[in-house]
């Protein structure tokens, strides 16, 4: 059984076709890119797969179960996580907050029990915490516990996200260009968290990057979207030398000959 | 243990102080920080929903008035004793909070700033012209308070029922805020997308802040009722609306110590300028534009910064994850698991 | 049938109060996505300000119109810089919080300066008082003239916008800021004009109104409502929208008051704009479904 298998999705918004029948699967313990020029639908690809675009046509499966349709927060108690491209942590908590946050669905307390500060709730608090903590330091970022979020950098703030996606143990993550505007030591770094998010803890990744460099060292194998359909699949080497790829991204007057000298 | 002065200390003395006033202080005064206790439950409730959760609606008014009515109602139609009405008024109003979650989950920013202004106008409309009910414009008067076989008159009796009334609500919502619901309301206001794909239910909490803001709003109603002796619509029209308003953007959104800070502040301007509506108007005006304008967090945000102050979305011994600062990142690491083991022999 | 004729004719003069302001309403939030909730306090300040200059002081009516529009146009140039500008950029919610301090603001100064809570200032009718009749139909002139201001003001509005060199910048603007700005167009200006035109059509519709009803210091929030109803009602990024939202809902209260009960007058606004933006959100004429705010 694939992690994730997407059949023939389609999405159309009002006139658009932002994907035409794309079809691929992920195995377990995959990292796969997805690329392709600005405006392929790579972000729409992400977007319906975690619930939030409404597809049009087509199935997706998350390890067996059919998530196609469903709401945004029944796919993610099913073991999806996500981080966005622009960073999406939340201003009003501190980076700790944050990641708690992320258990939200592996914590039980419920409203009565927090106003009442029962002792169950207590004690998942406290859990919660040590949790939180402990995801912090796995991403080396621990010592900005107690800061707003608002202070980290930019590319501080999406590990941090990453350390809160992770945190709820999802099977498969949706990572959405978690390079962007990191300097070439931080996305060294973020390779080597990248493999290790896999290889200690069995996660499947499926990021958007335009980093090149990212793309051919950590990912298995590579999508390729264009115009809303998939124009090559397979692995890093083989897909970048593809002439359609390339067509794609530097327009088809290229000249093959050109390129491989 | 050093004992410092924080945000706790500080509200323990504020009802402290306001147990003892009685003793101190003439009917006046005493109706005012009467008066004050009960803006403090509809700031909080106002907060809640607004602050934390971010859905800026305009209908908190009209649930103070549908709890004062409610309460009202119960009392003499029904000829049910205050303290069975009181809640009923309550319930009632967040009942109708919590149905404008439907309508409300679709809407946001202005478009749900209006909507439910309209709402609030539409049930002012309803109390005004509804005589079989509501006994319209003119109003109606309640029975006194009778908290018999207490030995304490009805004007003490609901100022301390306010009070006792004011701290369990201040408490609660304390407590809710520093947990995962209050992560989930701040999580809903500051990205809710991002919320959705941690398997935050908008509905849910959404409905949860109405419901909330609701039952205050209609709390604080209930206590309103016995307070004045008589209803009328003129209480909760969209004047009440903007002091609200005022109290939680003054205060502090966001922020328990804010609602109960704003309150008190508006409710000393207010009764200040009762004389001259005109005053009050231009002075309630211009407070919240300038606080919009200069100080948008409120006056919590001076205080925030120190030592006992903070307002955390959470509820863990901070004690044991003390950061400090490391010389090299393996080192860092080190430390952290270090840090992150529990401390022996630390109490709570 | 004579009832029929008379709510129509009332709907009809009405509504195109209503379809002014709610034109300016909607000019606003085409441009700068916000709404302006003092926009009917500013409407009332400008009738006052008539009626001070033409009652109190016995100036022309023409001349006292001219002014009124004139100070209206100052005072939403005004609020725009001292209100709106600097919250752009925080968020549509500081400014409708704003706009809301600005609304009692204004509401407290005309009571202090002009009148208390129930005084209700009587306008003198241009015309005299006699109805007229059309085809059976009573009309009263200074009806027909404030229909006629009111259009002449419409089609003023709409030939400033198609015509003049601001007009465009503005509609630009609201189309689109950023590729505004990238075409030089000053922004900030551009705002400040928005405004200040959009509460000089208010200024217009309060002096045409002012010698048919009563002007009091609470008629701005009144109006602010029912215009509102009648800009989403069209569709707040509709100006033709506007327009028709604004007949059609003096249109809906006249009958409904006439027909079902005059307590009916005030609510059906309220119920329009909840109806609409629960239901239809786009309103009538809204092109693009509402983006969250």
């Amino acid at each position: 059984m694939k992690m994730l298998s997407v059949r023939d999705l389609s999405v159309v918004f009002g006139g658009v076709r932002a994907l035409s029948e794309v079809s691929f699967e992920v195995a377990e313990g995959e990292i796969i890119g997805v690329i392709g020029p600005n405006g392929a639908g790579k972000t729409t690809l992400l977007n319906t797969i975690s619930g939030l675009s409404r597809a049009s046509q087509g199935e997706i499966h998350l390890a067996g179960s059919r998530i196609t349709g469903r709401r945004p927060t029944e796919i993610a108690a099913l073991g999806l996580g996500r981080t966005f491209q622009l960073s999406q942590l939340f201003p009003g908590m501190t980076v700790l907050e944050n990641v708690m946050t992320g258990l939200h669905l592996r914590t039980r307390a419920s409203a009565l029990a927090a106003a009442f500060r029962t002792r169950g709730m207590r004690a998942e608090e406290e859990e919660a915490a040590a949790k939180a903590w402990q995801a912090l330091a796995y991403v080396g970022m621990e010592r900005f516990a107690h800061r707003p979020g608002t202070e980290l950098s930019f590319g501080q703030q999406r590990i941090v996200e990453i350390a809160r996606t992770l945190i709820g143990e999802p099977k498969l993550v949706l990572l959405d260009e978690p390079a962007v505007g990191l300097s070439l030591t931080r996305v060294a770094e973020l390779d080597g968290l990248l493999r290790r998010i896999r290889d200690e803890r069995g996660v499947t990744l499926v990021m958007i990057e335009h980093v090149v460099r990212l793309v051919m060292d950590v990912c298995d194998r590579v999508v390729v979207l264009n115009y809303g359909m998939k124009i090559a699949e397979g692995a890093p080497e083989e897909v970048t030398s593809d002439a359609q790829v390339i067509a794609a991204y530097l327009g088809s007057g290229f000249d093959a000959a050109r390129r491989s000298s | 243990m050093r004992l410092a002065f924080g945000s706790r200390q500080f509200l323990a003395l504020l009802f402290l102080g306001l147990a003892l006033l009685p003793w101190v202080a003439n009917p006046y005064i005493l109706y005012v920080s009467n008066l004050a206790m009960l803006y403090i439950i509809l700031a909080l409730g106002l907060n809640m929903l607004v602050g934390y959760a971010g859905q800026f609606a305009l209908a908190n008014a009209a649930m103070f008035g549908i709890g004062a009515y409610g309460t009202g109602l119960l009392e003499v139609r029904l000829g049910l004793p205050y303290l069975l009405a009181a809640p009923g008024g309550a319930v009632l109003a967040m009942l109708i909070g919590t149905a404008i979650t439907f309508p409300a989950l679709r809407l946001s920013g202005i478009y749900l700033a209006l909507s439910t202004l309209a709402f609030a106008m539409f049930s002012q409309w309803v109390l005004l012209h509804w005589y079989s009910v509501t006994y319209g414009g003119g109003g109606f008067r309640v029975p006194h308070l009778d908290l018999s076989p207490l030995p304490i008159g009805p004007d003490l009796g609901i100022y301390y029922l306010s009070w006792a009334v004011t701290i369990v609500l201040v408490v609660l919502a304390w407590a809710l805020v520093r947990s995962r619901i209050g992560r989930a309301f701040v999580a809903i206001r500051d990205g809710e997308v991002a919320a959705q794909s941690l398997g935050i239910d908008l509905l849910r909490y959404k409905a949860l802040a109405f419901a909330l803001s609701g039952f205050y709003a209609g709390a604080a109603g209930a206590l309103y009722t016995p307070l004045l002796g008589y209803i009328s619509p003129e209480g909760f029209d969209l004047f009440q609306m903007i002091i609200q308003k005022s109290m939680i953007v003054v205060g502090g959104m966001g922020s328990i110590l804010g609602s109960v800070i704003g309150a008190t502040v508006m409710v000393a301007v207010l009764e200040l300028l009762r004389e001259f509506k005109s005053t009050q108007e231009i002075v309630f005006g211009s407070i919240l534009i300038a606080f919009v304008l200069f100080r948008p967090r409120g006056i919590v945000t001076l205080l925030r910064r120190l030592p006992g102050w903070e307002e955390p979305l959470s509820s863990f011994d901070r004690r044991r994850y003390v950061v400090t600062a490391p010389s090299s990142p393996a080192a860092a690491t080190g430390l952290a698991r270090a840090a992150a083991e529990p401390t022996r022999g630390e109490g709570r | 049938m004579m009832m029929f004729g008379y709510l129509l004719a009332t709907g009809i003069t009405t509504g195109a109060l209503y379809a002014l302001v709610a034109l300016g309403i909607t000019v606003v939030y085409k441009a700068t996505r916000a709404v302006n909730f003092a926009h009917g306090d500013l409407f009332m300040i400008c009738g006052f300000i008539a009626y001070s200059f033409h009652v109190m002081w016995g100036m022309p009516y023409v001349l006292s119109l001219v002014l009124a529009v004139t100070a209206g146009f100052v005072i939403g140039a005004l609020a725009e810089r001292i209100a709106f500008r600097p919250l752009m950029e925080e968020s549509l919610v500081s400014v409708l919080l704003a706009t809301i301090g600005l609304s009692f603001v204004l509401k407290g100064v005309a009571r202090g300066i002009w009148g208390g809570k129930g005084d209700f200032i009587p306008f003198p009718p241009l015309v005299s008082s006699t109805p007229m009749s059309f085809g059976g139909i009573l009309v009263m002139p200074q009806q027909l003239i404030v229909l006629a201001g009111a259009v002449a003001v419409m089609l003023l509005f709409a030939a400033f916008f198609k015509f003049t060199r601001l007009g465009k910048m503005m509609q630009a603007t609201a189309d689109n800021q950023k590729a505004a700005k990238l075409v030089g167009i000053r922004t900030g200006r551009v705002y400040m004009y928005t405004f200040a035109v959009g509460t000089s059509v208010a200024g217009a519709a309060a002096v045409l109104m002012a010698p048919i009803t009563l002007l009091y210091p609470d008629i701005g929030f009144v109006l602010f409502i029912k215009s509102f109803a009648a800009a989403v009602l069209g569709g707040l990024t509709s100006i033709p929208g506007a327009v028709v939202g604004g007949f059609l809902i003096g249109l809906i209260e006249a009958f409904s008051g006439g027909y079902i009960s005059t307590n009916l007058q005030d609510v059906s606004s309220y119920i329009v704009i909840m109806l609409v933006l629960i239901f239809l959100p786009q309103g009538l004429f809204g092109g693009r479904s509402l983006r969250k705010v």
